[in-house]
């Protein structure tokens, strides 16, 4: 029997499921291995019942999406936290430290407590058991199947454990900090995107959230100070796609 | 040692004749402080002037990443990919690179031998090119500023001309085949060779004292030197990346939608990635950048083969992104036991 | 003969027996009989072992060398290839390469006493000692086993070590054995029926049960990190000299041939690879190589 794979969305710009749409030349392959029983994107076709691999988008920002997870997590054997913000929280959780939801809602919207069914935006781990995490703003397509394939194969997928530098070594590229001092967050931030940006001359702005040792978010955070950056651009840098990067952990244990 | 000489008025014929000799590579400038080993289409791309690559000539050996078989579930195989049968010319090679390729050919060849490597090398021809250097070279401390092997020819630039020593039977018979590029040495052009081999060596800054490094590094394990730097460092493996000398790798599997066929692949690892001392369990034996920049000056340090485990090239301290200095830290370490 | 080192040759799945939970018993024997042939080794080697498309792990040889042409594993589920080991049936292909390592030196144990120490996963290697051992009977002085388990149910190789529990001294090692579960009912029941080989505790609490090893004693251990501290500590006490303690040591491996560089130890003044220069060490390497134990 084919694997029922359910692709959910909770708060977000259904990007990760776009990247699904988008491998065109596999998607044949792809749908011939499994059976789709949710995937809002792709069709109205909904199936209930049991899934063997949940794709999760989005975070949790609301209660309904609250509620969703949970069903969805009952539901199923392995469940993937699938892009940013369903593994970190993604740009909706970047202020979640200043002030509450009730105080953030009353401040633009001139509300109650209660009135909009919204809750301070948090990744799927906060609240159900993440089996496996494939990050990035949006995914990255090659790592979504070799993910579904090694699932399919019955292992756990590899994740990427390290840096963005790695790749942006192995790749050749000239290193944008030393190059011209750019704020590159490639060595706090997780590998899988080939080092795309720095190949381009970009610096890296962390769209696939931090790698799993955050040992070196602190010193990332002094080197660029000393290189002249304000403390609030490097924070408001870091906290884009890394979800709540709290001032203690910059300063504190590794 | 063979010995002759080659007039620089030779040189654009010379690379010529390495060009039909097989691909050519060589220094390439491709950023405002990046060089680059690639391959030549025109004798200007050439920048000789070069004192270090990034990414060192190390990748036409043990390519960054690499597939080292293909596999086939139902047919129950391992199948090598198939070696090149070109020859690779790598011109413009330093004596640093050269004396980190012998030995990382030792462990790759030595007691079970790498195919991949000795594939490789058996078809390279290694061109050594005399150098000039910047205030982060050190060769002349870890004694690799010169090279006595591992080439086929090695150029001193002496002036008008290269003094050009030869290295192997490969390099002989290339200048056996190309007569008219090359003179005999005359005395003057040994006078030349010396003269330009004092200079060089004189003009070196930057300085490593190397005696007893490894027991003082051993002396200085609890030192707080590795706190200071672990504090610093990014982890992000840079250094070792650019290494001549570090020679750690993954390895992976991928296997392809079909469930059936699939590749192993090994990749250039480092051991400043966290996962470098993980074992089963979660228990990591290196598990702070503390642990992990000891571990690397420890390796760094050590000896391999009787030879010292960096070449002083000096490329780990250029491309670290939090500007860690090799000398410095090494420099600490001896000032700071414990 | 082989000529690519990385390259994994075949083997087939004849035998898997659960042992506990998360261990199995795996038998396999090699596909090429050239291979299988000169395929000889010492306890303390390994190999890894493989399945295609996950990967592979070094895993002990958890025999002596006999005429079988088969090799045994004793195989923790912990990760990604021993996951994939787990859910093959017998007939199945695995792949090995190996034997790695340097083992332990058999011969230079010769006309000595053996005492050996096991806690956990570490009896894999440590049983290839013993069979190797009682093979050799007549080359060995007095031989004496301490085992720790957690609770009876997560003892490996349970027949086995029941036999040499019960039936030791008729082979000629006497076996002690340790749970650290104070519940557990089968071990309590060994600990009756046998209370100066048995005991609640750690399997250095085993040190109270035994005589004093005599001065021509090599202790040979094999366990998690933590236990190696605690059992030397305890050997320290009793004067063992260092180089004759031996220790086989776990780290994260890739090649298994001395490459990859993954299983490194130590300082500029002793750099060893686990794979390679172990993982046999002694208690004199581990006092000269910082960071090994
Ligand atoms: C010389 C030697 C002998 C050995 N002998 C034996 C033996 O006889 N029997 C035995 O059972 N073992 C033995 N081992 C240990 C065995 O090699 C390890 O358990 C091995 O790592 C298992 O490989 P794996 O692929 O199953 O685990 P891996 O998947 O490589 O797991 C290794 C580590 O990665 C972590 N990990 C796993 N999956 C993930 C994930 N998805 N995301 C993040 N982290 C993850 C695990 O927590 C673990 O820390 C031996 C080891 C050595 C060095
Ligand atoms: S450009 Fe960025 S990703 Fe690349 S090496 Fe430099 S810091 Fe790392
Ligand atoms: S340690 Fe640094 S200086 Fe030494 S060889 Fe490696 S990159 Fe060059
Ligand atoms: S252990 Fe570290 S320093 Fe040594 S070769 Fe490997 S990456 Fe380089
Ligand atoms: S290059 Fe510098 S920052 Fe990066 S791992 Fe090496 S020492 Fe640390
Ligand atoms: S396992 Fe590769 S060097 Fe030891």
């Amino acid at each position: 029997m084919k694997p029922r794979v359910g692709i959910f969305s909770l708060t977000g710009c259904a990007g990760d499921q776009l990247q699904i749409l988008n491998m065109e030349d596999e998607l044949l392959d792809l749908v011939s291995h499994i059976h789709i029983v949710d995937f809002q994107e792709g069709s109205s076709y909904k199936e209930e019942g049991p899934v063997d691999i949940a794709f999760v988008e989005g975070s949790v920002s609301t209660e309904t999406d609250l509620k969703h997870l949970k069903e969805i997590r009952e539901r199923s054997k392995v469940l993937i936290a699938f892009g940013n913000c369903a593994v970190e929280g993604g740009i909706q959780a970047m202020r979640n430290d200043e002030g509450s939801i009730d105080e953030r809602l009353k401040e633009v919207y001139g509300v109650e407590p209660g009135f909009f069914d919204a809750r301070l935006s948090k990744p799927l781990s906060e609240y159900v058991d993440v089996d496996l995490d494939i990050p990035g703003c949006p995914v990255e397509k090659e790592e979504t199947l070799r993910a579904i394939t090694s699932l399919l194969h019955g292992d756990t997928p590899l994740r990427f454990t390290y840096p963005v530098c790695v790749e942006c070594k192995l790749n050749e590229y000239p290193c944008v900090i030393i190059e011209s001092g750019k704020p590159c967050l490639g060595p706090v931030i997780r590998a899988g995107c080939d080092a795309r940006c720095p190949g381009l001359g970009l610096d890296c702005i962390g769209c696939r959230g931090p790698v799993d040792s955050a040992s070196g978010f602190a010193a990332e955070y002094s080197m660029l100070l000393e290189k002249g950056y304000s403390k609030e651009f490097i924070l408001n840098r870091l906290r884009v796609f890394s979800g709540e990067v709290k001032e203690d952990f910059l300063g504190g244990d590794q | 040692m063979l010995v002759k000489v080659l007039a620089k008025s030779s040189f654009s014929s010379f690379v010529g004749a390495l060009g039909d000799y097989g691909d050519l590579y060589a220094p390439v400038k491709t950023s405002e402080k990046v060089h680059s080993f690639k391959e030549i289409e025109s004798l200007t791309d050439i920048d000789l002037s070069y004192t270090r690559t990034m990414i060192p000539p190390k990748k036409f050996f043990i390519h960054p990443e690499e597939v080292i078989f293909e596999f086939n579930i139902d047919e129950e195989l391992y199948i090598e990919p198939p070696g090149g049968d070109e020859r690779i010319v790598l011109f413009g090679v330093h004596s640093c690179d050269i004396n980190a390729l012998n030995l990382l050919a030792k462990v790759f060849t030595e007691e079970l031998p790498d195919k991949y490597y000795l594939e490789r090398k058996e078809r390279s021809f290694i061109v050594g090119v005399s150098c000039v250097p910047d205030e982060y070279c050190f060769c002349h401390s870890t004694g690799t500023s010169y090279a006595q092997e591992g080439f086929e020819l090695f150029l001193h630039d002496i002036g008008d001309s290269y003094f050009v020593r030869v290295g192997s039977l490969k390099g002989h018979e290339f200048i056996a085949t190309h007569p008219s590029l090359f003179e005999a040495a005359e005395q003057s052009h040994y006078d030349s060779f010396k003269d330009a081999e004092r200079k060089m060596y004189a003009s070196f800054t930057n300085e490593l004292e190397m005696a007893g490094l490894q027991d003082l590094l051993d002396m200085a394990y609890e030192s707080e030197v590795w706190t200071e730097y672990g504090d610093k460092c990014l982890g992000c493996g840079s250094c070792n990346l650019v290494c001549p000398r570090c020679r750690c790798y993954d390895v992976e599997d991928h296997i392809n939608l079909d469930l059936n066929t699939g590749e192993r692949v090994r990749k250039w690892y480092s051991c400043m990635l966290s996962e470098h001392g993980l074992v089963a369990g979660g228990h990591n034996f290196r598990p702070t950048a503390r642990e992990r920049i000891r571990n690397r000056f420890n390796c760094k340090g050590s000896l391999r083969e009787d030879m010292p485990n960096c070449v002083g090239c000096g490329r780990c301290t250029v491309f670290c992104p939090a500007e860690i200095d090799y000398v410095e830290v090494m420099k600490k370490v001896r000032g700071d036991l414990k | 003969m082989k000529v690519n080192p990385l390259e994994p040759m075949k083997a087939k799945i004849t035998e898997i027996e659960t042992m506990t939970e998360i261990e199995k018993l795996i038998t396999i024997k090699l596909h090429d009989r050239e291979y299988a042939e000169s395929f000889s080794y010492t306890p303390g080697q390994f190999v890894t072992l493989g399945v295609m498309g996950v990967g592979e792990a070094p895993i002990s040889i958890c025999t002596a060398q006999n005429d079988e042409l088969e090799l045994e594993f004793c195989i923790r589920n912990a990760g990604r290839v021993t996951n994939a080991i787990h859910k093959l049936k017998v007939g199945d292909t695995v792949w090995g390469r190996g034997p790695y390592g340097n083992g332990f030196p058999m011969d230079v144990y010769e006309g000595n006493d053996l005492l050996l120490i096991a806690g956990g996963l570490g009896i894999a290697p440590i049983r290839g000692v013993l069979q190797y051992a009682l093979q050799n009977r007549e080359k060995y002085g007095d031989i004496s086993v301490l085992y720790g388990v957690r609770c009876y149910d997560l003892m490996l190789f349970k027949d086995d070590m029941l036999d040499y529990f019960r039936n030791g001294d008729r082979h000629g090692v006497k076996f002690y054995l340790s749970y650290e579960d104070k519940e557990d009912q089968v071990c309590y029941g060994l600990a009756c029926e046998r209370d100066d080989r048995c005991m609640h505790g750690m399997v250095t609490d085993l040190f109270k049960k035994i005589d004093r090893p005599s001065k021509k004693t090599y202790a040979i251990i094999g366990g998690p990190p933590i236990m190696y501290k605690f059992t030397i500590m305890q050997l320290e006490k009793l004067n063992f000299r260092p180089e004759r303690v031996y220790m086989t040591l776990e780290r994260r491996m890739r090649c298994g041939v001395g490459q990859c560089g993954h299983c490194i130890v130590g300082t500029g003044k002793s750099i060893k690879y686990v794979c390679k220069d172990g993982p046999v060490f002694t208690l004199w390497d581990a006092m000269n190589t910082k960071g090994m134990i």
